[in-house]
């Protein structure tokens, strides 16, 4: 019999970063596997973490693949799993299945200008793209971050963020008006349009909560982005990851195995259910 | 291999069975179910449709994956639990719940092979029995490709001949039951095997129910994901989930841990039954549920079995057994639903 796919390997956290306190709390880990095993990734790509006794939740690799000394993952606390995640302490021990789902096809984006656009949490599941651009930005064109969060509080990654404006271009956005802020006041959406990047020659990736990905996709069309040239993730609720469960649907696709990246070109053809 | 086998000498054949578990058809407080037998002659294959398919003995409805704890030195340690070896024949596996059967070993299959579903599998031998009158109102397997005596799936198909029956052996598992009491098997008559045509034959004109068209449902679905029609289906349910729990194709599951203790910590992680006629099947935890109401959930279980699952292995995922049909308290009907499609504009 093959590797049973439900057994989990363990890993130990070595290092925990809080990202956003209060109620809608953001960490983020990184985690080494306690033995060697012939776990690699891609980017876009997620794994099933465990808390023993809490369950299991999926979560996007937010570390580059380029990455061989730790795996990162940046958690959002909702429920019974993340919150009992964000209870861990460095040394603990959780479990990890996966890679799973498919992978943004950044071979076939070289040379291309690439805009990432995230809202909140969402910054995550592209932070291994855009990681990975940067470490091979000879590859690439120019490459934009237009990012927002419902407050500067929500925004993650906010020291990287900072190191990162010398390298590229980034437009942070804040939901509503807040003292000192002074950058761009509204949803993300807007401020796409308001920063018109180009599509000539360009890609957009985009993910987060599947309203703010709707009027994202609107905004860009506008701007004259073909159906080929926007990229975005769906995060239907997942148990199994591989297909089998049969919760995570869209049509006849799963988007454990055959999401969670989609082009525009290619998620317009499902039927509009996530 | 066809062979004959007296009614009197059943009980024998199975009593030659020691090194498997049985599992029949059992009569208890007027409605079927399939059991363990402990006294081979007390069993008689006149059952009507059982309530659970046999799909509770292949794919239980709770089962262990693995097993937690922590360690001495406080560390956690995962114990991988398979289903133990256990040899299992069930007798009297109508050919639809067999299908069925094989509609579930396709998506267990596909890799990467679900390990759990595999070793009950390989283990278990189905006996199927011909439905000489059909065992509920609402069989409709012709309609969707099979019939009262289809062997797909089966390792023997036994039909009924009133003091005897006749044993199709379709595979090495079958060939294997019967070599356990060859002697108590005799070879067909020409006379008896004209006589199970003509009991094959008058099966198929027994099944009264009909889905009319269904070639061309797949592409009518695909045109009315938008309809106001799954609204004015679903109204009536009361969404319980009994059609899906009780449908011998559907497999979706859900993964839980069950703790023992927290300290020290101990429990299991467990596959359990789950459905999609329930909302949180596909709430995210913010509360954003991509199928929100019964329409879109009655929608979703129609185009999964007709549309997507056609799309995905060429094949419907519904058998045809009628369960869906004769269990719902509300009386939504499968088939009334599918030939409104059909006339759908
Ligand atoms: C492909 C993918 C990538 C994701 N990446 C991230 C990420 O990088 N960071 C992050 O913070 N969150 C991410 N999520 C969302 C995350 O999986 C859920 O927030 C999390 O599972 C909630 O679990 P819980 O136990 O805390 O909540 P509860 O509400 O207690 O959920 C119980 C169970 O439901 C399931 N579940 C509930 N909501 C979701 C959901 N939205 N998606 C999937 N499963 C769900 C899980 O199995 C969970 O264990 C991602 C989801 C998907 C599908
Ligand atoms: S059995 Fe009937 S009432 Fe119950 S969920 Fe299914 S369709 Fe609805
Ligand atoms: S959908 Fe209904 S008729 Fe078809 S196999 Fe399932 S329970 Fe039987
Ligand atoms: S998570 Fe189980 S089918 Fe996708």
């Amino acid at each position: 019999m093959n590797e049973n796919i439900y057994i989990p390997k363990l890993a130990k956290i070595i290092k925990i970063k809080e990202e956003v306190s209060g109620s809608r709390s953001i960490k983020t880990f990184r985690t080494q596997f306690v033995e060697k095993n012939g776990f690699s990734h891609q980017c876009g790509q997620s794994a099933m973490l465990s808390v023993l006794g809490k369950g299991e939740s999926m979560i996007s690799i937010s570390s580059s693949p380029l990455e061989k000394d730790f795996l990162q993952f940046s958690i959002l606390k909702m429920g019974r799993v993340t919150s009992a995640l964000h209870e861990t302490e460095v040394g603990e021990i959780i479990g990890i299945r996966g890679p799973y789902g498919n992978n943004f096809p950044i071979e076939n984006w070289k040379g291309k200008n690439l805009i990432f656009i995230g809202g909140g949490i969402g910054l995550a599941p592209i932070w291994s793209v855009l990681q990975t651009a940067l470490k091979k930005k000879d590859d690439y064109g120019k490459l934009t971050l237009i990012y927002g969060a419902r407050t500067s509080k929500d925004l993650v990654f906010k020291e990287e963020l900072e190191k990162l404006n010398k390298k590229m271009k980034v437009h942070l956005s804040v939901d509503v008006e807040e003292k000192d802020w002074k950058e761009y006041v509204g949803f993300v959406p807007q401020n796409v349009t308001d920063k018109k990047p180009s599509p000539d020659n360009s890609i957009s990736i985009t993910c987060g909560p599947p309203i703010m990905i709707k009027f994202v996709i609107k905004a860009l069309e506008e701007l004259g982005f073909k159906d080929e040239q926007i990229y975005t993730t769906v995060e239907n609720k997942m148990k199994c990851g591989i297909g089998k469960c049969g919760r995570c649907n869209i049509g006849k696709h799963y988007v454990c195995k055959d999401g969670p990246v989609y082009s525009w070109a290619k998620l317009k053809t499902l039927p509009q259910e996530y | 291999m066809e062979k004959i086998l007296t009614k009197k000498s059943f009980p024998a054949w199975v009593k030659k069975l020691q090194s498997y578990t049985v599992y029949a058809p059992e009569k208890q407080e007027n409605l079927w179910s399939y059991e363990v037998i402990q006294n081979p002659d007390k069993l008689n294959l006149e059952h009507l449709n059982t309530v659970q398919a046999p799909k509770k003995i292949t794919f239980p409805q709770r089962e262990v994956f693995l097993q937690f704890n922590t360690s001495k030195e406080g560390k956690p340690q995962i114990k991988e639990v398979l289903p133990k070896e256990q040899p299992t024949v069930i007798f009297g596996v109508r050919p639809c719940d067999a299908k069925a059967i094989t509609l579930t070993d396709k998506v267990f299959g596909e890799e990467p092979k679900d390990p759990y579903y595999w070793s009950r599998r390989n283990q278990t031998t189905l006996v199927g029995l011909t439905c000489n009158t059909p065992p509920s109102d609402n069989c409709f397997c012709l309609s969707v490709g099979g019939s009262p005596h289809a062997k797909e799936g089966l390792d023997i198909l036994m039909t009924d001949m009133d003091d005897k029956y006749h044993l199709d052996s379709l595979s090495k598992k079958g060939e294997k039951l019967i070599k356990a009491a060859e002697n108590l098997f005799k070879p067909v008559s020409p006379k008896e095997k004209k006589e199970l045509e003509k009991i094959h034959r008058e099966s198929e004109k027994k099944i009264k129910r009909e889905v009319k068209d269904i070639k061309n449902i797949p592409d009518k679905l695909k045109n009315m994901f938008n309809s106001p029609f799954w609204d004015e289906e679903a109204m009536s349910c009361i969404r319980c989930g009994i059609c899906t729990y009780l449908c011998p194709t559907c497999y979706c599951f859900d993964i839980t841990d069950e703790l023992t203790s927290t300290l020290p910590l101990n429990g299991k992680r467990v596959r359990t039954w789950d459905t999609c006629q329930f909302p949180d099947f596909t709430m995210h935890s913010s509360g954003h549920n991509p199928r929100p109401d019964k329409a879109s959930r009655l929608r979703q279980r129609i185009l999964h079995k007709f549309q997507y699952h056609v799309e995905n292995y060429q094949d419907y995922l519904c058998t045809g057994c009628g369960r869906c049909i004769s269990l719902c308290p509300m009386g939504i009907d499968i088939i009334e639903i599918l030939n409104k499609v059909r006339d759908h504009e």
